[in-house]
């Protein structure tokens, strides 16, 4: 009858006073006030059942002690948060005794629906290190007495728990930062979620907890007792931490009143609600849903950089693997920057002023996946006011960024630059994009993190086993120009952040601004461009029939070059990855490379396609050309593929208009130039019989090796041929003069000068090379169909010095006439594409035989 | 009622789609999926190597309708998504049982 009067009078003030607290929350927003209530309110309850059902003097033994642990050993009960109880016993007998004490003291508390989460444990049970269940003992690191045997928890409190810490401190750490980790990697690893989980999203309140646990065990293994709870982490982690904890948990408390359960998602509706009553602000001023969010990723941020830097620098201090490892990565220092455990430091401090000495910091970040210290972090922002004033522009910003997309830890340096402000700073353009939540049911993170996420996905996929990332890597590692893809990655939903439901069209114009102050050239600004505008294009053409040639026709149009249709897939397919974890799956990865593979060959089997009035691209090109080049680019034009002026750039044409002019007083025009990847030799000459035989030739006896050539030719007969070779023994490299003579050489083979065959004798000598690392079979495929003038030919072989002039000399006496050629080598396969007349007609049956015939026996002679 | 799952070319779907949302089929589901029939896939080179493009990505509408509903449905979705080549795809019957709404637990045909 007592305990049924105690029942009625603790529902009443159990339920009145969490109504108050409801209500006081839901005037004030003051979460911190509503856990620390609630967590006062349970005491009391706690304590009035325990005098009546458990303590001495209801007649129970005084060898126990109730004792608070967990969230509520913290005095930080959230609304409904299980409450976690221990039930200590000093040995066997009283847990016997108080079994049936125990089930009605919770009985009671779950009848006034309490969620009670228990454990019942003797004192030497506690003792007794389980390396399985590394949880229950971080509980007892926040235990509070409650009531009962005071000795015995002293016992526990300060004998027990540091001692088994002190013991065990090295596999507790590691289990608590593999837990950690492994939640970080359920949630993609990112703050940056569009509905996260205030509680266990990397820097939420879950990551607030294990940073305290980490410094509190650090300590407790240093001090041997326990140390000062207020001064745990050092003052400059403190004041970021806490703005985070005050926030998060008025957050948390909105959730659960809102939700009535302990549910941590802040969904779209619930940032709708928060933004409205501005929880965790204390400004008064008006928010949007977007700008609330902003807030909260900028505190989850705080938090999250604190707990990763905890999760590094405490096992650094323990285990001697990871100390090797970390005095290994302190090898890495340089004489601008020193790591120590992993952590970036300035070694001068003063030459932050230099915003170069910053942009090499971060190179240095994106190359060896290093973090700043927190020390670091500071300098840099102190140093961003003066930075402002003149922040680095032009081609000058140029080089650095592209280096840093370049490198392998690319995402995690441009993360650290965009969360110290310093990312927006150069490139302002992305401020719109910063944090924001666009809604929609596909995207998981904020259009930034997207970006982020994109550009790691490309890095990711080299070390990646998977069979798909396999073959993109692959596509990654051949392109001439990666930085621009990075760019045009970093860019490309800068419209996100603009008004209206175009985000491309808006981004293009964006961009347009950014790209300018990066003082790109021409050209690369249009792929960059390009890359933008269609960045949608690929995931389109494949809700069409992509087994369907008009489909793959009218996408090969609109990408025109091989170079960009490489460029655009990878795009898509990081853009993709990035969306959320699922999205790229084997039907859409299968469907993107379908595409791609018959996009590329359609492409180099539709290579004949001559220029034509009436294309816009072209036509746009033409009269951008024509004021320069007047009369001259007309009838230099007439003839040329339209492959021609999808790869050169204007000015190129405009240099090879300029060659084909001189071409009455010398008949043999060269230009040599060093490329960035190799050297670009470009021949301007009236067609002739072995004309591209010879020129391989030439390129052969001085040992060069081509990577890529395109021969066209115009109406007119002049031949355009460009060869991208690289200098095997270094030759031109290391000796100016030999540039002259290297092109001399070629005019005077192609006007009968020289004798070539001497030239190449000593050169291709058999046995000089060595042997090759991957074997290649050779094929050989002839297409009459793909084009209505000339028969295709593909040969795939093994690359090797001499091929492609033994390739086309054999063409050459087969009486074949090479109207186009595509050469192209990767690794070490050689790649080439011939279109073949003779006498003006494709061949016949009998000479495809005699040609493939020929060609078999010439390159299995090699 | 009975279960419609259609197999189909995925360059097809938004046609099949109006085309039973015109004869007021509402709900449906749609999966990527991946398989073959008789033409078995197909192998396609790319500079030089072979890809094997055994299974071919299709896309599965799934529906579950009131029996007079069910041929005017069939019809809309042959019709729409025919191409008359091999690969258009293939339509499957079934008998259902029962459909029962979780919201409120409403059973059989009221619950489509």
């Amino acid at each position: 009858m007592a305990t049924a009067l105690l029942s009625s009078e603790l529902r009443e003030l159990y339920n009145s006073e969490s109504a108050r607290i409801q209500q006081d929350f839901a005037a004030s927003g003051d979460g911190c006030q509503a856990v620390l209530r609630r967590a006062r309110l349970l005491d009391q309850v706690i304590t009035r059942l325990y005098e009546k059902l458990l303590s001495p003097e209801a007649g129970a033994t005084g060898n126990f002690v109730l004792a608070a642990i967990g969230g509520y050993g913290r005095s930080w009960l959230f609304p409904y948060s299980d409450v976690d109880l221990l039930f200590l016993h000093a040995g066997r007998e009283t847990e016997t005794q108080l079994k049936d004490g125990i089930r009605s003291f919770s009985q009671e508390l779950w009848d006034l629906g309490i969620k009670l989460s228990p454990a019942s444990r003797t004192l030497a049970e506690c003792d007794r290190f389980d390396p399985n269940n590394v949880e229950s003992l971080i509980a007892l690191l926040d235990c509070r007495y409650l009531a009962g045997n005071r000795e015995l928890f002293t016992q526990l409190r300060d004998r027990v728990v540091p001692r088994m810490v002190t013991r065990e401190s090295q596999a507790i750490v590691q289990r608590l930062v593999e837990i950690t980790r492994s939640r970080h990697a359920k949630q993609g690893d990112t703050v940056f979620h569009l509905e996260p989980n205030v509680k266990d999203a990397p820097g939420g309140l879950r990551d607030y907890n294990v940073a305290n646990w980490l410094a509190l065990i650090a300590a407790l293994d240093k001090l041997q007792n326990w140390p000062e709870r207020e001064t745990l982490l050092p003052a400059s982690m403190r004041r970021q931490v806490n703005a985070g904890l005050e926030f998060l948990t008025s957050v948390r408390c909105f959730l659960h009143f809102r939700h009535s359960r302990d549910d941590n998602t802040l969904s779209w509706s619930a940032q709708d609600e928060a933004a409205a009553r501005r929880i965790g602000v204390s400004s008064e001023h008006e928010l949007t849903a977007a700008g609330w969010m902003r807030l909260y990723f900028q505190h989850a941020r705080g938090v999250h950089r604190i707990g990763l830097q905890l999760l590094d620098e405490v096992p650094a201090a323990w285990s001697s693997l990871y100390r090797q490892f970390q005095t290994w990565r302190s090898r890495i220092s340089t004489p601008e920057f020193s790591v120590v455990h992993g952590m970036v430091f300035l070694q001068q401090a003063a030459a932050l002023q230099d915003p170069e000495t910053l942009l090499r910091l971060f190179h240095f970040v994106a190359h060896h996946g290093v973090k700043l210290s927190t020390t670091t972090e500071q300098r840099i922002e102190q140093a961003l006011p003066a930075i402002a004033a003149t922040p680095p522009r032009g081609a000058e910003l140029w080089i650095y960024l592209q280096e840093i997309l370049l490198q392998p830890h690319a995402a995690e340096a441009l993360r650290a630059m965009h969360a110290l402000r310093f990312l927006t700073l150069v490139l302002p353009e992305l401020k719109a994009i910063d944090t924001l939540v666009v809604r929609d049911f596909y995207h998981r993170f904020t259009v930034d993190e997207h970006t982020f996420l994109a550009i790691e996905a490309l890095h990711r996929l080299k070390p990646s086993p998977s069979e798909w990332d396999q073959r993109y890597a692959a596509l990654l590692s051949e392109l001439e120009q990666p930085e621009l893809l990075y760019l045009a990655i970093l860019l490309h939903d800068i419209g996100k952040g603009a008004a209206g439901s175009d985000h491309v069209t808006a981004g293009l114009e964006i961009a347009a601004h950014c790209l300018e102050r990066l003082d790109l050239e021409p050209q690369d600004r249009e792929t960059v461009c390009f890359l933008i505008a269609h960045h949608l294009a690929m995931s389109a053409a494949l809700r069409r029939d992509i087994f369907d040639p008009e489909t793959v026709g009218a996408f090969a149009e609109m990408v025109k070059s091989p170079e960009r249709l490489k460029m655009l897939c990878l795009l898509t397919y990081a853009d993709i990855k990035a969306v959320n974890p699922e999205a790229l799956t084997p039907w859409k990865a299968e469907n993107i490379w379908q595409l791609y593979i018959e996009t590329a060959n359609h492409m180099s089997l539709s290579l004949d396609q001559r220029l034509h009035e009436g294309s816009e691209d072209e036509d746009q090109i033409l009269r951008m050309l024509s004021p320069v080049a007047g009369k001259k680019l007309k009838g230099f034009l007439e003839g040329l593929p339209r492959r021609y002026l999808a790869t050169c750039a204007a000015k190129d044409v405009l240099a090879h208009v300029e060659m084909a002019a001189r071409l009455k007083s010398d008949p043999v025009q060269v230009a040599l130039e060093r490329g960035r990847h190799w050297f670009d030799l470009t021949v301007v000459t009236p067609d002739r019989p072995m004309l591209f035989a010879k020129m391989t030739g030439v390129l052969a006896a001085w040992g060069m090796s081509i990577v890529k050539a395109n021969a066209f030719s115009n109406a007119a007969g002049v031949v355009v041929d460009t060869f991208h070779f690289t200098d095997r023994f270094r030759t031109l490299e290391l000796n100016l003069p030999e540039w002259d003579r290297f092109k001399r050489s070629i005019a005077d083979v192609l006007n009968g000068r020289a004798d070539l065959d001497k030239m190449l004798r000593d050169r291709l000598r058999p046995g000089r090379e060595p042997a090759a690392r991957t074997k290649i079979e050779t094929r050989l495929d002839f297409n009459d169909t793909s084009s209505s003038r000339c028969t295709v030919l593909q040969i795939i072989a093994q690359d090797r010095p001499g091929l492609l002039f033994r390739v086309s000399s054999a063409l050459s006496r087969e009486k074949c006439n090479i109207e186009i050629a595509l050469i192209d080598t990767e690794g070490e396969m050689a790649i080439d594409v011939f279109y073949l007349t003779s006498k003006g007609q494709k061949l016949t049956a009998d000479q495809e035989k005699g040609l493939r015939k020929a060609l078999e026996e010439e390159l299995q002679e090699i | 009622m009975t279960k419609i799952e259609a197999i189909i070319r995925t360059s097809k779907l938004d046609a099949v789609k109006d085309a039973l949302h015109e004869i007021g089929v509402e709900g449906m589901t749609v999966l990527e999926v991946r398989g073959h029939g008789r033409q078995k896939g197909h192998t396609e080179f790319y500079r030089g190597q072979e890809y094997t493009v055994d299974l071919i990505p299709k896309t599965k509408l799934e529906l579950v309708l009131a029996d007079e509903l069910v041929e005017k449905a069939v019809q809309a979705i042959a019709n729409a998504a025919r191409t008359g080549k091999i690969g258009d795809g293939k339509i499957f019957l079934s008998r259902v049982d029962d459909a029962i709404r979780i919201r409120n637990e409403e059973r059989g045909e009221t619950a489509l």
